[in-house]
């Protein structure tokens, strides 16, 4: 067996800084954040649950390429749906500007009920709204016809798409004590799903973190898909280079100053 | 200058944490921002008439029987559980989504469906999926911040079925119920209220009942034994699952004479209150 070996070499210093983006100070900080979406995942875990029943799965998202993925997909399903369209396109810009994004799903709602009558999903006095809808024998509902025409695949038993409301509420509630930005997304979940993470779940939330001087979730302007913080330093990029085109001058020579007033001169 | 002695002072803070608590499910993140949570306090003696209505249901059902005799006897000692009625609007998507989570493929259709099926569960539903996530989050904001007033605490559907029944929050249709103190470890986790009412025989049995679940013995031969005791073989119980007259009977009872009874008692005044209010 390999023994722990202690590292006690206990020296160094370390520069975080939020800028500029993806540099190595600010990869520092966001493994800050990836520490604390850790310790919201484990308040997931422990949410109180009907029945004590274990059936939360999560993945956790991070990197430039993934998250542009996560954000690609967002866009996608925007455009299938009107009332989404703007304000996914919205929250796929969020998904750019996260540090790490937690996805939180359910593996019992589709497939293994609580049994238990309760009526949410169908308000009925016992659960036969979900399984008369399921391809089930027994009681067995069978999965394995994983194709759906819907974006998410229900009926759902209630009861588990609550407990998963639990596990989003801990690690939201974990989230704002550690003071980093979350909030709770269904256009991130969705997406989630339909890239393969939490391959058990029958429904997934998204819940991104960030730690930076202006969270990223909220106070969004207008047609934000088109105006952000990416796009404006694009076009700061595409115009200023013209800008000194504009005027040239061999600053070895020769470098225009400003007029003096009478005023100064005094 | 002051000095606090005994308990009842702890008491009154707890009511405080509860207000902080509702503090809380209002202030909980929402994925859709548009469900309507609501949230009532309710302790003491306007407990009673909710204790009323799970008493009989707590003869048929285990999981209210608990619940029940916890907040009864604490109650009797003198010691109220405070009450967090918490309600979510969840029976119409105003969202357009069409997700199908529900079981439709559009919200049109889910909403006509509610219409006409909206209260009729133990807990309310339907739902639509993503209010109920909301709800949900609210009810676990409301956990965390009992948890971090180190108050213990339960969500209880037990409570939500006979807040339902009673007429309470009358503008929601889901409703769960956060019960909360007295001031000590273990109220309602390794219930000690129960151990009384809570039989070894009783323990057995609920045991018992569950093994066909888990699938305990050989299920090939279409007639798996059941293990009931310790030479289970000899002879060997079988399992005979099948409908019991006697138990539908009394669930039938429960439901639709003995609870709609207590309620009529209690309703008119629940309901003069939201109208006092209006």
């Amino acid at each position: 067996m390999k023994k722990y070996v202690e590292d006690l070499n206990f020296e160094g210093e370390e520069f975080i800084s939020d800028w500029p983006f993806w540099s190595a100070q600010d990869i520092r900080r966001k493994k800050g954040v990836l520490q604390a979406a850790r310790l919201m995942i484990n308040s997931a875990m422990t949410a109180p649950f009907a029945g004590g029943v274990p059936q939360i799965e999560t993945h956790l998202v991070y990197g430039q390429a993934e998250l542009e993925a996560l954000a690609r997909k967002v866009e996608e399903i925007a455009h299938t749906n009107k009332n989404w369209e703007e304000p996914f396109l919205y929250e796929a810009v969020m998904v750019r500007d996260s540090d790490v994004i937690i996805l939180i799903g359910n593996t019992r709602c589709h497939e293994t009920p609580l049994d238990a009558g309760c009526g949410l999903c169908g308000g009925t006095l016992d659960c036969g709204y979900f399984y008369d809808k399921k391809k089930q024998r027994y009681g067995l509902v069978d999965i394995t016809d994983r194709s759906s025409k819907r974006m998410v695949n229900g009926p759902l038993c209630s009861a588990r798409v609550d407990d998963l409301g639990y596990a989003v509420g801990s690690a939201l509630w974990t989230a704002y004590t550690l003071m980093v930005d979350a909030r709770p997304f269904a256009s991130m979940g969705i997406a989630g799903q339909k890239l393969g993470y939490c391959p058990n779940s029958g429904m997934v939330v998204g819940v991104p973190v960030a730690a930076k001087a202006k969270n990223p979730y909220v106070d969004v302007n207008v047609d934000y898909h088109l105006i952000n913080m990416d796009k404006v330093l694009d076009s700061a990029r595409k115009m200023y280079a013209t800008a000194r085109i504009i005027r040239g001058f061999d600053y070895r020579k020769w470098i225009p100053k400003a007029k003096k007033t009478g005023k100064e001169d005094e | 200058m002051g000095h606090l002695i005994g308990k009842d002072y702890i008491q009154d803070h707890i009511l405080e944490v509860a207000k902080n608590i509702v503090l809380a499910i209002h202030k909980a993140p929402q994925i859709t921002g548009r469900t309507q949570i609501e949230a009532e306090i309710i302790w003491g003696e306007d407990l009673k008439p909710i204790l009323e209505v799970m008493a009989p249901v707590a003869n048929v059902m285990r999981y209210v029987q608990w619940d029940y005799e916890t907040i009864n006897n604490c109650l009797k000692k003198g010691e109220s559980p405070i009450v967090i009625a918490i309600g979510g609007k969840l029976d119409r998507s105003d969202l357009a989504w069409n997700c199908g989570a529900c079981g439709f493929d559009t919200c049109k259709e889910f909403n006509a469906y509610a219409k006409e099926t909206s209260g009729g569960g133990q807990l309310g539903g339907p739902c639509c999926n993503w209010k109920l996530l909301d709800c949900a989050i609210a009810c676990d904001w409301a956990c965390a911040s009992a948890w971090q007033n180190k108050v213990d605490n339960r969500i209880m559907g037990s409570l939500g079925f006979a807040l339902g029944a009673l007429g309470y929050l009358p503008n929601t249709n889901v409703k769960l119920g956060l019960a909360l103190g007295p001031a000590r470890d273990m109220v309602y986790y390794s219930r000690e209220e129960t151990q009384k009412v809570m039989s070894y025989e009783m323990d057995k049995a609920d045991m018992v009942r569950s093994v066909p679940t888990m699938f305990a013995t050989f299920a090939g031969g279409g007639n798996p034994m059941y293990k009931t005791k310790d030479d289970w073989w000899a002879p060997p119980e079988l399992m005979n699952i099948g409908f019991s007259e006697p138990f539908m009977e009394a669930l039938q009872k429960i439901l639709f004479e003995q609870i709609p009874e207590i309620c009529v008692k209690y309703s008119a005044q629940i309901e003069a209150r939201y109208k006092k209010k209006k």
